[in-house]
């Protein structure tokens, strides 16, 4: 229920870099996940938005209205921290139940949010219990709990479901999600896993050393890459980066060669393909040694040795070979991409 | 291999000799002056060693009858939880403005506050005793709870602020987006999480005090304010010279209020309330 936009945003400590420059217009009702290595900024740029730490440039508006100089309890945004930040005196009900003693929410409501909130995260059975005695996930999910118990601007959840099992995470972020559509709630999600951006996100940040590196929709971050950052950063195997030289529109690197690149000729160049834009075929691109295989069910994957490179191969899911055999992989041409080596920007 | 296994019953049997020889050792005091306060007063004196004490209220008569010890008991109490009370009012505001928030001079404040210690008490008892004079408040238990809560304020607020700068940022900072004013952060959240900090300094501003001497014999004339600590001084002198088994009575009796109440909360007296509270 809020626009939330950050310009020139920047955070110092003394000479420690938190953000470096931020700029982000989230639009209302959107659901924005921030998606980077640890350390290069997440938390901080949220806590910027909750109004717990000020910016040393720049300016937050909600609305249209500069935020900076308003108090975070004034901001009405409920956040999930990263660390729980539970109440150790409290239940966990008593827990839950906090923001809406804190924002005068009628008295006669408490009972019926706070359980709705509780079985959401299936802690129905715990709300009489101190946070001290639950487990991690248990805690982290009380920690949520809180947050969606009322219905704020902003939704803030810095890795709400990094503790949970496979399983938990996944009903967690299909109720998240559909929370999030139902009540139309702007929400800014920090993950460190892929697949819970990929599925949750109408637009992710991906950021790196306090910048962002690019934004879009999952489907550009994923086939549309900035830079051999984001390339690099996205897709489980990452995609294989090569680097080498275009002559007379071919790339060349010791092993491969591929005509018709269609860009003009450059010293160096690094050329991407994903592990699933490659196969195993009789005739292709590249030659190499079978380096490794790993089998993981619903696919396989091959790792090739081309003189002291490995490169991924996303093959057969019934594909077995033994080590050192010579296999030929082709690459699906229209799915190529080339950046400048010097400064990881995409070539377009 | 089953020969180097310990049973744990050993290590058990072990632990409870060493700690119950301790415990022994350092009631032993506290033993001897219940068997002094329970005998006839020509027991105590004498150079023969007694095998099978008399047992003799005597001195127990005494104490109450002979010496108006309701009262004493009655100052040392008010006193001291008036004391107590005034160092957390002032303390615990205090405690949470050096933990937490940043102005200038925040350190130096800091150092004031425990510099009030430093000080030797003889020099400040005789403007103190002006002081209270013109106040018109010698011989008086507020005279005596203002002066205890002054000694002890340093303390209590230091002792305070280091359980606050262990609990977590990140736990302020949720109350805050949750909408709760400072204040509420104080009272609802603060204070309940470092509960066992504060108790620790009451208690040790109760001991403190229980214990004051200089001050309360500048300040007390009557029985309206001689407290325990005092009282105990008046045994030692007089025309029936020294009396030893009431004297160990009275001890006790200063004692007892201090064990009970140290008993009674010495699960607080642990760290680990926050426990639960952040990751890891
Ligand atoms: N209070 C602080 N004082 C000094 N430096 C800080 C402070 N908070 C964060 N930083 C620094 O700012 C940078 C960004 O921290 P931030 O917590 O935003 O990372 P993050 O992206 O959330 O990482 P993670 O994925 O590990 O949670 C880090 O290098 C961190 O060391
Ligand atoms: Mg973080």
């Amino acid at each position: 229920m809020a626009r939330i936009e950050l310009s020139g945003i920047q955070k110092r400590w003394g000479a420690v870099w938190g953000v470096r420059d931020v700029n982000i217009d989230i639009a209302d009702e959107e659901l924005i996940v921030f998606l980077g290595p640890s350390g290069c900024g997440k938390t901080t740029t949220m806590r910027m938005i909750a109004g717990l730490e000020d910016p040393t440039e720049g300016e937050v508006r909600m609305d249209g209205e500069v935020m900076n100089d308003i108090d975070a309890r004034d901001r009405d945004v409920a956040m999930v921290f990263q660390g729980y930040a539970l109440y150790p005196n409290m239940s966990i009900y008593e827990n839950i139940r906090f923001p809406l003693r804190m924002r005068d929410v009628p008295k006669s409501e408490h009972d019926r949010l706070v359980r709705e909130a509780a079985d959401m995260v299936e802690l129905g059975d715990f709300l009489d219990r101190k946070p001290g005695a639950l487990s991690g996930g248990q805690r982290q999910r009380a920690a949520l709990a809180r947050a969606i118990v009322r219905q704020p601007q902003v939704f803030l959840m810095d890795e709400p479901l990094s503790n949970l099992d496979a399983k938990l995470r996944q009903a967690m972020r299909v109720q998240i999600k559909h929370l999030q559509r139902q009540l139309k709630i702007t929400t800014v999600y920090v993950t460190h896993d892929q697949i819970e951006a990929m599925t949750l996100a109408d637009r992710i940040v991906i950021m790196e050393g306090g910048l962002i590196q690019q934004i879009g929709t999952p489907d550009e971050i994923y086939s549309d890459p900035a830079n051999t950052f984001v390339a690099g950063f996205i897709g489980a195997p990452p995609m294989n980066l090569i680097e080498g030289r275009i002559q007379s529109g071919t790339f060349v690197s010791d092993g491969i060669t591929l005509p018709g690149t269609g860009i003009t000729d450059r010293d160096s160049v690094t050329l991407g393909v994903r592990p699933e834009d490659c196969s195993v075929a009789d005739s292709g691109h590249l030659a190499g040694q079978v380096y490794g295989v790993e089998p993981t069910g619903d696919q396989t994957f091959l790792t090739l040795r081309i003189g002291a490179r490995l490169i991924e191969v996303k093959a057969d899911r019934d594909y077995r070979s033994d080590l050192d055999v010579t296999e030929t992989v082709a690459f699906d041409p229209g799915r190529l991409y080339f950046f400048d080596t010097g400064s990881g920007q995409r070539i377009r | 291999m089953a020969s180097t296994r310990r049973r744990k019953g050993d290590s058990r049997m072990i632990r409870y000799i060493v700690l119950g020889s301790w415990a022994l050792f350092c009631l032993a005091p506290v033993l001897w002056f219940l068997s002094i306060g329970f005998r006839p007063r020509t027991e105590i004196i004498t150079p023969q060693p007694i095998y099978f004490p008399t047992f003799s209220l005597d001195a127990w008569h005494m104490i109450w009858s002979d010496w108006p010890m309701a009262a004493y008991l009655r100052n040392s109490v008010l006193a001291i939880l008036g004391s107590v009370v005034i160092d957390l009012v002032l303390a615990i505001p205090a405690a949470y403005s050096l933990a937490r928030f940043r102005y200038r001079g925040r350190e130096d404040i800091g150092f004031y506050i425990l510099s009030t210690r430093m000080m030797a008490p003889a020099i400040v008892a005789i403007p103190i005793f002006f002081l209270f004079r013109n106040m018109g408040l010698l011989d008086t238990i507020w005279a005596l709870m203002l002066i205890y809560a002054a000694i002890n304020l340093s303390v209590v607020t230091w002792i305070i602020r280091s359980y606050m700068l262990d609990i977590p940022k990140e736990l302020e900072d949720a109350a805050r987006t949750d909408g709760a004013s400072d204040l509420r952060i104080l009272w609802e959240i603060i204070i309940p999480a470092c509960l066992p900090g504060i108790i620790t300094a009451g208690v040790i501003a109760a001991i403190f005090a229980i214990n004051e001497f200089l001050f309360t014999l500048l300040i007390a004339s009557t029985k309206n304010a001689y407290t325990m600590s005092v009282a105990l001084a008046n045994f030692t002198g007089g025309s029936d010279g020294v009396i030893y088994n009431a004297i160990a009575l009275v001890a006790f009796l200063a004692f007892v209020p201090v064990f009970v109440v140290v008993v009674a909360i010495q699960k607080h007296l642990s760290r680990g309330l926050t426990m639960g509270a952040v990751k890891g």
